[in-house]
């Protein structure tokens, strides 16, 4: 626990419960509102807490301004990811995708505005959805989990239109290819494909565990993070974190990094990654590691960069992982100081 | 009613500064009425030449802050100048900085294009060289059009041959044939010949 508790006041059950939850706590997703002033988590107890960025990186920030404005129980099961749209936090994790007026949350009215389900296969048993993705061109949601197929929802209708099959194990991770419209996935079967949203075919599949160079069976064939750059892609988990070239689909570079990786993201010049281990590790296409910069947490699960261009100056970048803290770097070099649940 | 008072403020204000000059105002005003009611020539003189003196004092102390009072005027003026100087030196810094700014992300989007080339010469650099292999590729073509020239020739003797054998071989059954067929004939005839000799007797 990070704050001493004065030993004349009698903890009360409730508060030793709190500190329990914090204790055991893990933040899956962040995202931005689209004013670019407060930030979303979502955690494994289904609660998604608002934290408003610019003031606690204003100059007269106090320990209050560290904690979550408003705090929600959003779903039953752990909110496995979020996205935001120029209105909405859409947040997804046990089998429903709902959403949320980010005008209304931040007044604290804390209603959903709708809720979705895909269609499944099965009825019995809800699969989870593990990531969703905007396409903000066609004005449609991807999402995709537990029954390893990806399934497009217009967000106007709220119709599923399509549902694109072609893994064989649940699906970990989503990333959006702008030039051609297409969707990379990559998931347990340790396969990325990539489909063409206008034809919904599967147009080209990379088995990364069968490249010598990168393929780590002791870790397994899992693909657990993935972010595309339109002619590259960089993607980690079981095997090590490498740079593919998507046209020719061979690994360029793979970076020398043994644990495996959670999150990865294309930034500038760079290339983020967090996983297993406290750092963010910041590395150069040419497989050299730039910078590690340690975090609060033991292990990272998500990265945001917030890059709103309505709030340059609360662009940070935030990380959270398996604690209740998310770390704020203000800039890449250093943390800056961490907001907590 | 705030007259008095503000009278008195300005009063205080001035005084702290020149505390000798209204003194010696005061000084002045009840030296000259001595004057006006002193008798002698001698004593009205030098009270004259002290007057004197003391308005020359008063002149010069006001001389003394006139010139201070322009001074403080035009340091104010420079001040302005150099606040308006450094104003615009600020918003210049402002704008070379937001220059540096883009210069930097272009020169990351440099490095950044130029790293994604290195990644791919490195790739390709592992390929053979394409000349090599084209030529590679030409000479087998060139070996696999000679074998199979080679092949052909070699399939037409066989043909050849083939026919000149089926030939023969059709040629010798058939005297086998017609040499069965004699045979046959001739048996045929004997045959008759037996049968018509043990037949004769009626």
């Amino acid at each position: 626990m990070e704050r001493a508790v004065p030993p004349a006041v009698p903890l009360g059950q409730m508060e030793v419960f709190q500190a329990l939850q914090r204790l055991h706590m893990t933040i899956f997703s962040q995202s931005v509102s689209p004013c670019g002033k407060f930030l979303a988590a979502g955690n494994n107890y289904g609660q998604i807490a608002i934290f408003s960025l610019s003031a606690a990186l204003s100059s007269e920030a106090k320990e209050e301004s560290k904690k979550p404005i408003v705090t929600f129980q959003a779903h039953d099961g752990p909110v496995y990811s979020m996205v935001s749209t120029d209105r909405h936090l859409l947040s997804a994790g046990d089998g429903e995708v709902k959403a949320w007026l980010w005008a209304e949350i931040l007044k604290k009215g804390c209603k959903e505005l709708w809720r979705r389900q895909p269609p499944y296969r099965t009825s019995l048993e809800v699969p989870e959805i593990n990531a969703l993705l905007l396409v903000p061109k066609e004005n449609s949601l991807i999402l995709a989990g537990g029954d390893c197929q990806l399934h497009t929802m217009d967000l106007e209708t709220g119709t599923f239109t399509r549902a694109l099959r072609g893994h064989t194990d649940y699906i970990h991770c989503l990333a959006l290819r702008e030039r051609s419209p297409e969707v990379l996935s990559g998931g347990e079967d340790g396969a990325v494909r990539l489909w063409d949203l206008r034809t919904a075919r599967e147009v080209q599949t990379i088995e990364v565990y069968k490249h010598e160079e990168c393929s780590r069976p002791h870790n397994g064939r899992w693909i657990g993070c993935l972010a595309t750059d339109s002619d590259w892609m960089v993607c980690g988990g079981g095997p090590a974190l490498t740079l593919w070239h998507l046209r020719s689909s061979t690994p360029t570079t793979v970076f020398p990094m043994r644990a495996p990786q959670k999150h990865v993201t294309f930034y500038q010049d760079l290339i983020l990654s967090a996983g297993q281990g406290r750092c963010v590790n910041q590395w150069q296409l040419s497989g050299e590691l730039k910078a590690q910069v340690p975090g609060s947490s033991p292990g990272l699960l998500s990265l945001s960069l917030n890059q709103q261009p309505a709030a340059p100056e609360c662009k940070v970048l935030t990380a959270a992982g398996n604690s209740c803290r998310v770390d704020v770097f203000t800039n890449l070099g250093y943390r800056a100081f961490s907001l907590s649940f | 009613m705030e007259k008095p008072d503000e009278v008195i403020r300005k009063r205080l204000l001035i005084d702290g500064d020149g505390a000798g000059d209204d003194r010696r105002i005061n000084l002045l005003v009840k030296s000259f009425i001595k004057w006006c009611n002193s008798g002698s020539q001698e004593e009205g003189y030098s009270q004259y030449q002290r007057m004197l003196s003391t308005l020359s004092q008063c002149e010069f102390s006001m001389g003394k802050t006139l010139l201070v009072y322009d001074m403080n005027l035009r340091e104010m003026e420079n001040y302005e100048k150099i606040y308006k100087e450094i104003e615009c030196s600020i918003a210049g810094a402002h704008e070379k900085i937001a220059e540096c700014k883009k210069q930097i992300l272009q020169a990351k989007r440099i490095r950044k294009n130029r790293q994604e080339y290195d990644a791919l010469a490195k790739v390709i650099q592992h390929h053979p060289d394409r000349h090599e292999t084209l030529k590679e590729l030409e000479a087998l073509g060139k070996e696999l059009e000679h074998l199979s020239h080679i092949k052909e020739s070699v399939e037409d003797k066989l043909e050849l041959r083939r026919k000149q054998f089926h030939v023969l071989l059709s040629t010798i059954h058939e005297l086998q044939q017609t040499l069965e067929n004699d045979e046959k004939l001739s048996e045929v005839e004997e045959a008759q010949e037996t049968s018509m000799e043990t037949d004769p007797k009626p």
